[in-house]
């Protein structure tokens, strides 16, 4: 089932030199398994995680997560 | 494949093996109208299915860890530690629904060993819940 949370994960890996999956997921303490799930929109992360995963980016929070219900 | 996902695997199949033998060899001569089983002769066939147990998944989890890529054994994080809380939550509530229903063998007359033979047999359903559980939610993603 989807989660109402949408994310910009997948791009902004894409416009950070491409960085994989595996280096975020270094970065920010997890697996590269919860990193996939997050960007696939399977998992919310903790409110610390999400904050994790903006400080690597370098973007506020809202840039990374969007609630989208139904 | 995350190590813990490679963990649950290992349980889920060493536990039904192990145990799964050692079941179908205690209640084989149930089925056959032989209604007392699990007498003291039962606890060497427990022994070697418990050191079957052991050391298959010693082996199997070694053999895990040096196959997972470092990123994939790692600590647990959060998605992870969600996933053991929440199966072993399921665990429990199977563990105290068998426990409730042990009243039905001592009911029949089962007694002594025979009943530690059916709490074993509920422990390792609650253990294989556990394991199921966490493989599905780990496939799922969370």
């Amino acid at each position: 089932m989807a989660l109402p949370i949408a994310n910009q994960i997948r791009r902004l890996r894409f416009e950070h030199g491409e960085m994989s999956q595996s280096e975020l997921a270094e970065r920010i303490g997890m697996t590269r398994q919860t990193v996939a799930a997050i960007e696939a929109g399977k998992y919310s992360p903790s409110l610390e995680a999400a904050f994790r995963i903006a400080h690597v980016f370098g973007v506020g929070l809202d840039q990374v997560f969007q609630w989208s219900p139904g | 494949m995350s190590f813990r996902e490679k963990s649950a695997w290992i349980t889920l199949m060493t536990v039904l093996a192990c145990f799964g033998a050692y079941f179908v060899e205690l209640f084989g001569g149930f089925a056959g109208g032989n209604h007392h089983f699990g007498g003291l002769q039962s606890i060497h066939l427990l022994l070697v299915s418990v050191l079957a147990l052991a050391v298959l998944q010693i082996a199997l989890t070694a053999i895990a860890a040096l196959t997972t890529p470092k990123d994939g054994r790692g600590p647990a994080d959060e998605r992870e530690r969600m996933i053991q809380l929440r199966s072993q939550s399921l665990g429990y509530h199977v563990l105290m629904v068998l426990a409730v229903g042990l009243f039905a063998p001592a009911f029949f007359g089962h007694r002594g060993v025979e009943m530690a033979n059916f709490a074993l047999l509920a422990v390792v359903i609650s253990a294989l819940t556990v394991s199921v559980a966490q493989i599905v939610m780990f496939r799922r993603g969370a």
